[in-house]
C-alpha cells in the first residue's frame, strides 16, 4: 500500500470518527435542550 | 394474568415485574449501579403510581443491599467506621428528603417532581458515563496513557474534626463522609434509590478509600438508608405494598446473583457505553411521558374488599391497623430474604470448591 493511500484511508477513518462524535454531541444537546425547555414550560 | 396490588390499587402483571426486576438485578450485579434508578421508572411505566414505586423500590433495594453486604462481610471487605459516619449523614438527609417529599405530596406535585428528578439524574449519569466510556475506548485505540495527579485536594479535605479510619488507612474529617451521606439520604428518600451512583465515586475520588472496600461499604450504608426510607414511607404514607415487594425482591435477588457471577467472568468496561445509552433512553421515555404524552384520565377501577384474596385483605388490614409493625415487617422480610440469598450463594460456592478439589 502506498503512503498516499494509507493517508487517504486514515483521513476517511478520522472523518467517520468525527461524524460519530458530532452525532453523539448533537443528540445529547437535543436531549438536554428538550428536558430544560420542558421543565421551564411545566413550571411557568 | 394480572394481580391487584392492594396498597398501590393497580393491576400489574407479575411475570413482567419478576422479569424486569431480574434483568435490572443482572445489570446491577454486573455494574454495581443502576438498580434503583432503572427499576423505579420501569415500575412507573408499568402503571404503578410514582409515589408507590419509590417506596417499594426502596424496600427492594434493602433486600439486595443486605444480600450484597453479607457477601462482603463474609469476605471482610467492609469499613464499618466509615460506613457509620456516612450513615449519620444519611439519616439526616433521609429525614430532610421525607420532609421535602411530604411537602410536594401535600401540594399535589410529587409525581411531577419524581419524574423530573429521574429525568435529570438519568440524563446526568447517562451523559457522564457515555462520555467517559467513549473516551476510554478512544484512548485505548490510540494507546494513550493519561497522567493524573496522585492526590487532588478539594475544600472538603480541609474540614476540621479529623478521625482515623484504620481499615481504610485514612485520617480525615468526619464531615466529609457525613456531608456525602446527607446528599445520598436526601436523594434516596425522594427517588427510592440506593445512592450507590453517588456513594461509589464519592468514596473513591473524594474520601479516597481503597477500591476493594468501596462496594461493601457502599452496600452497608445503603442498608441503613433504605431501612429509614422504607420505614418513613410506610409510616407516613402507607405506601409499601408487600405483594409488589415480594415480586421485586425475588426477581432482583436472583438477577443480582447472576449479574455478580457474570461480572467475575466478563469484562464489563465495553458494556458501560451500552448501559449509558440505556439510561439515556429511559430518561427520554420519562421526558416523553412527562411533557408530551396526553395525560389520559386513568380509569379508576373499584375493587371491593370482598373481591380481594386472603393475602391482599391481610396486607390491607395490617397496613391500616398497625402501620408501625407493617413497616417493621416489610423491613425484616427484605433483610431475611437478603441474608438468605447470600448464605445460599456461599453454600453453593463452597460446594463447588469442594467438588473442584475432589475432581483434582
Amino acid at each position: 500500500m502506498s503512503i498516499s493511500s494509507i493517508k487517504v484511508f486514515n483521513k476517511i477513518s478520522d472523518f467517520k470518527v468525527t461524524i460519530i462524535k458530532t452525532g453523539i454531541f448533537v443528540s445529547l444537546a437535543a436531549y438536554w435542550g428538550i428536558i430544560l425547555v420542558g421543565t421551564f414550560i411545566t413550571f411557568s | 394474568m394480572d394481580v391487584f396490588l392492594p396498597i398501590a390499587q393497580v393491576f400489574v402483571n407479575p411475570i413482567e415485574i419478576l422479569l424486569l426486576s431480574a434483568i435490572v438485578g443482572v445489570l446491577s450485579g454486573l455494574f454495581g449501579v443502576g438498580g434503583g434508578f432503572l427499576m423505579t421508572p420501569f415500575l412507573i411505566f408499568l402503571g404503578v403510581p410514582p409515589a408507590y414505586a419509590v417506596a417499594n423500590e426502596a424496600n427492594n433495594i434493602l433486600a439486595t443491599s443486605v444480600s450484597g453486604s453479607t457477601t462482603h462481610y463474609l469476605k471482610n471487605t467492609l469499613d464499618y467506621k466509615m460506613g457509620l459516619m456516612i450513615v449519620i449523614g444519611g439519616t439526616i438527609g433521609t429525614a430532610l428528603g421525607i420532609y421535602t417529599f411530604t411537602y410536594f405530596k401535600g401540594i399535589g406535585k410529587i409525581d411531577t417532581v419524581i419524574s423530573l428528578a429521574y429525568m435529570y439524574i438519568l440524563a446526568i449519569i447517562g451523559t457522564l458515563m457515555l462520555v467517559e466510556s467513549l473516551g476510554e475506548i478512544d484512548r485505548a485505540k490510540r494507546n494513550l496513557i493519561v497522567k493524573k495527579k496522585l492526590h487532588v485536594h478539594y475544600w472538603i479535605h480541609g474540614l476540621p474534626l479529623r478521625m482515623r479510619f484504620p481499615k481504610s488507612k485514612l485520617y480525615e474529617s468526619i464531615f466529609t463522609p457525613i456531608i456525602i451521606g446527607l446528599f445520598v439520604g436526601f436523594i434516596a428518600a425522594i427517588m427510592g434509590i440506593g445512592g450507590a451512583f453517588i456513594l461509589v465515586p464519592a468514596m473513591i475520588y473524594i474520601i479516597k478509600m481503597p477500591t476493594k472496600l468501596v462496594p461493601g461499604t457502599s452496600l452497608f450504608v445503603t442498608i441503613f438508608v433504605s431501612v429509614i426510607v422504607t420505614f418513613l414511607h410506610s409510616f407516613n404514607f402507607g405506601s409499601i405494598d408487600l405483594m409488589l415487594v415480594v415480586m421485586l425482591v425475588i426477581g432482583s435477588i436472583i438477577g443480582v446473583q447472576i449479574g455478580q457471577k457474570l461480572g467475575e467472568k466478563i469484562d464489563s468496561s465495553g458494556l458501560k457505553a451500552l448501559l449509558a445509552i440505556l439510561l439515556l433512553l429511559v430518561g427520554i421515555a420519562i421526558a416523553y411521558e412527562t411533557f408530551f404524552a396526553e395525560q389520559a384520565e386513568k380509569e379508576i377501577i373499584q375493587v371491593l374488599t370482598s373481591d380481594l384474596n386472603f393475602f391482599s385483605i391481610f396486607i390491607l388490614e395490617f397496613s391500616e391497623d398497625m402501620p408501625f409493625f407493617y413497616g417493621l415487617f416489610s423491613i425484616m422480610f427484605a433483610i431475611l430474604l437478603g441474608v438468605g440469598a447470600a448464605l445460599i450463594r456461599k453454600f453453593f460456592s463452597s460446594l463447588r470448591k469442594k467438588y473442584a478439589l475432589k475432581a483434582k
